[in-house]
């Protein structure tokens, strides 16, 4: 499995378990890093929008895809591109997470935390 | 003090005359002409119709820009607070001088303004995003239907009060989602469109879905080498001179051009129709558009098998939806009867 | 299944020192109630306030809505398998506080969300400007994580409803309401005439905040199931989500279901209304296509002709929406669904995050980005600076008189996607 996220907490836990493509910078960052990835033939294994706080508000965001690359596979595509273009008709509030103040950064970081682990968990 | 209308019609609800009166230059009458006396009357002595523009459709249409020129002059010099165009019912070259008038008086004279049409007037597809139409019947029987939201919304643009939703106006869905109240709340609205649709009744969705009209990739090709192409393209490639009239926008055509001679497409006997994007790059050389030049060298290569000895093209430029269609119908259908299994279509 | 609901009407809440429902009134012995609320070892302190219907005051941040009720016959009790014990719910004698709720506030992250104006305009905008609520401010102890909070005050909630709904054991109702659902067998033959209709109830399972229980499972961990639609009457179902306020279902809305009413409301009438499919909301996305391929399976287990689908939140949940649509109607089953938008301040933007053709029949909630102004009240109930940092209060949203201006995404219950309410969009 290969996971994409900007968030220390994430990398923290998963960084020994699996391999974690550290991103240095904000949410949308985040996802055009997965969309690269989609296009050299990952899978997406997780929602690009997970939770409801809504991705213009959260700098944060953890994505997992397929450790395995094959061929571009279509629905993967469709879902980041139509994520991404979500998320391009709301400015983000917070470009990266130092932006945010302290008590909300955290809170952002653990939201994003337990829906990428609670997910991972289940698996 | 009532407020003042200036209202712009053709020369059949003027009671001019039908097809043989369409030439009928632009003309200003003080008052209410034909329907603006339903007009007036919905009113309600709160606005007037102070003045009427009559403009012959083929004229209007033939003679766009001094024929808009004019009418918005003869508009702006009677100094009306709101201007209402029409309605043109399903009458299609009636239907775009409205939206052209409307989104003209709306644009450069700043001035609040309602048309209406039916829904399926082209005029509709192609004005709806730019100014308010009522959707009226497609007859003038309708008339009495359209009069009293259209007066209704005019005077609330020129009154600058809120303008409500499409669904409690009347004007068409212009893109914008407007938020109001039912008289239902939304699970009892959501049964009675289920059992609606399980009756096979007509019901109106609250959402219509983005038309993507999403068209299944065909199988890819395996075989390129023993494969013809065919060339289609809507950035408006025509034989220098554009012999067929294809329009820089709206257009209403396509053409079909043989290329069977041409190894290199250039600015000595291709051009470009197209408005709305800079022709320079595509006028010195046309294969930047229709890609003729590398096609003739995998050509001989033997990259591919073929070109259609044939091109297709036409100018995307606000061209309607449902044109499109058609021209991309009969195109399939001549390719498709030619045995070809491959095309490549361009943009711009 | 055969439940009576018997509604008891509540014009008035009164603290005091004593716990009884009488002449309409809901008094509450407010240290009985603290005591039995600070029981719980992770709670400081809880504070009660009373709000009405018309008055000048600002709830900030809810956390959930809860109507008060109570089993008088029938087997099991209120919130089975979380404050009662598992027993299927949905038979017998219920009764009702009907025109109040607990309200509970506390702030359990940084940018909680949800807000209940008594009166101006955000009033019109939720359903419980319009109730008499006993509001709970939960203050936790030092030192707690986030998810033990929002147990601790999901809890209270839960607790205190369930305490003031036995205030109404033993009065009489002044309105009773008869549900009887058929099973799959007797519905047909009793209905051989009237189209099967289900309603396929998604439930918000992404995790943290934002989490569903049914009978006590958290909803991700399960497989789309089936219930009688009485059970959701009982507490079957509850809310432990804290995000997105206009779109998120409290437990006042699964007691209340719209849906669920409306679809009984027609039963035996225009429609056999054969059961609800609890479908969940997951982040994984072979979650996603195992959850919608068995609410799809269960739907054409059930031989429905047509389904209302039903959605709670935005972004990922559109992708299970759109899911649910196609599969049903890819199964030959009449398919509406509920949703709200996210078209942008000015309602120009494309207002899902998924489409469909398949989608052709819509309710919606109206568009939540529309920008609202929420006049200064008098008194602001919970925590006043957290309009500043809530979803859709952008920065400088608390002006210094007091005012707010935000997006109506603000509003605790605005654009629910139930069918809740009578806004909608075009």
């Amino acid at each position: 499995m290969l996971l994409v996220t900007n968030n220390e907490k994430v990398r923290t836990k998963y960084g020994p378990l699996c391999t974690v493509r550290f991103v240095d910078g904000g949410h949308n960052d985040v996802l055009k890093t997965v969309r690269d990835l989609v296009h050299k033939g990952h899978r997406l294994l997780t929602h690009p929008l997970a939770g409801s706080v809504k991705p213009n508000e959260t700098p944060f965001r953890s994505v997992a895809l397929s450790g395995e690359a094959g061929a571009v596979d279509l629905p993967s595509l469709e879902l980041i591109e139509e994520a991404m273009s979500m998320c391009r008709q709301f400015p983000p509030r917070f470009h990266r997470g130092e932006d945010a103040p302290p008590d909300m950064r955290d809170d952002f970081a653990e939201i994003d935390f337990r829906l990428i682990d609670g997910a991972l968990s289940l698996q | 003090m009532s407020l003042r209308v200036v209202h712009y019609i053709n020369q059949f609800f003027a009671q001019i005359g039908g097809e043989e009166k369409a030439d009928y230059a632009p003309e200003y009458r003080e008052g209410a002409v034909g329907p603006g006396l339903a007009l007036n009357a919905a009113f309600k002595g709160e606005a007037e119709i102070v003045g009427t523009v009559i403009c012959g459709d083929s004229y209007f249409n033939e003679n766009l820009e001094s024929a808009k020129a004019t009418v918005l002059k003869m508009i702006s010099d009677a100094k009306p607070d709101v201007v209402i165009c029409g309605p043109a019912f399903n009458a299609g070259r009636y239907g775009v001088a409205c939206g052209t008038v409307a989104a003209a008086v709306k644009d450069e004279l700043n001035l609040p303004v309602v048309t209406g049409m039916y829904a399926e007037n082209p005029g509709a597809d192609m004005f709806k995003n730019k100014v308010s139409i009522i959707a009226t019947k497609n007859s003038a029987a309708g008339m009495r239907d359209a009069a009293p939201k259209m007066a209704s919304l005019a005077l609330k643009l020129a009154k600058g009060e809120k303008i409500g939703a499409s669904a409690e106006e009347g004007y068409m869905p212009n893109g914008l989602r407007v938020n109001f109240f039912e008289k239902e709340r939304g699970s009892t609205r959501a049964v009675k469109m289920l059992l609606a649709k399980l009756a096979g009744k007509p019901y109106t969705t609250e959402f219509p879905m983005p038309s993507f009209d999403r068209v299944a990739p065909g199988p890819a090709i395996t075989d390129l080498a023993h494969t013809t192409i065919a060339l289609v393209t809507s950035g408006g490639i025509v034989p220098k001179g554009n012999p067929d009239h294809i329009e820089s926008s709206s257009a209403s055509k396509f053409g079909r051009y043989d290329i069977s001679k041409f190894e290199d497409l250039t600015a000595e006997d291709h051009e470009t129709a197209h408005g709305g994007y800079d022709p320079v790059y595509a006028n010195e050389d046309p294969d930047r558009v229709l890609p003729l030049d590398v096609l003739r060298k995998m050509e001989k290569e033997g990259k591919i098998g073929g070109i259609y000895p044939y091109f297709f093209t036409t100018v995307g430029n606000g061209t309607a939806v449902a044109s499109a269609k058609k021209f991309g119908e009969a195109i399939g259908k001549e390719l498709r009867d030619a045995g070809i299994k491959a095309a490549i279509l361009t943009s711009t | 299944m055969r439940l009576e609901l018997g509604e008891i009407h509540i014009s008035d809440i009164k603290l005091g020192d004593c716990s009884k429902v009488e002449n309409g009134v809901l008094y509450v012995n407010v240290e009985e109630l603290r005591s039995l609320l600070l029981e719980d070892e992770d709670l400081a302190s809880v504070e009660f306030e009373v709000v009405h219907p018309g008055e000048s005051v600002r709830v900030i941040p809810v956390k959930d809505v809860i109507e008060p009720r109570c089993k008088v016959e029938g087997p099991g009790g209120m919130f089975p398998g979380v404050i009662s014990k598992v027993n299927t719910v949905g038979s017998g004698k219920t009764h009702v506080l009907k025109g109040c709720a607990v309200v509970t506030t506390g702030k359990v992250v940084g940018f909680q969300e949800g807000i209940i104006d008594m009166s101006g305009e955000g009033a019109q905008y939720t359903p419980f400007s319009k109730l008499n609520n006993l509001v709970m401010i939960c203050e936790p102890k030092e030192g707690i994580k986030q998810h033990e909070h929002e147990h601790a005050i999901r809890m209270a909630g839960l607790k205190a409803a369930t305490y003031l709904g036995a205030l109404g054991k033993d009065v009489t109702p002044d309105e009773t309401h008869v549900y009887e659902t058929s099973g799959v067998m007797s519905g047909k033959a009793q209905y051989p005439d009237l189209p099967r209709v289900g309603y396929v109830l998604m439930l918000q399972s992404q995790g943290l905040l934002h989490d569903t229980y049914v009978y006590g499972v958290d909803m991700k961990r399960s497989m789309p199931t089936i219930l009688n639609p009485t059970e959701t009457m009982d507490g079957a179902i509850l809310s432990g989500n804290c995000v997105s306020a206009c779109d998120k279902n409290t437990t006042y809305h699964h007691l209340n279901n719209p849906v669920i009413h409306d679809l009984l409301e027609q039963h035996g009438k225009t429609l056999n209304f054969v059961g609800v499919i609890i479908t969940n909301e997951n982040v994984y996305l072979a979650d996603k296509e195992r959850s919608s391929d068995w609410s799809t399976k269960l739907a054409s287990f059930l031989e429905l002709d047509g389904a209302i689908v039903s959605q709670e939140g935005f972004g990922n949940p559109d992708t299970d929406l759109i899911m649910n649509c196609k599969k049903l109607e890819a199964a030959g089953i009449k398919t509406v669904i509920i949703t709200d938008e996210y078209a942008g301040r000015d309602g120009a933007s494309q207002s899902l995050a998924d489409a469909d053709a398949a989608a052709d029949a819509v309710v919606t909630g109206g568009n939540a980005n529309m920008v609202i102004h929420l006049p200064k009240m008098d008194k602001v109930i919970g925590h006043p600076e957290a309009a500043n940092i809530i979803a859709g209060g952008f920065d400088g949203a608390l002006e210094a008189d007091g005012s707010i201006t935000a997006e109506l995404q603000v509003i605790t219950g605005a654009t629910n996607e139930m069918g809740f309410n009578k806004l909608s969009a075009r």
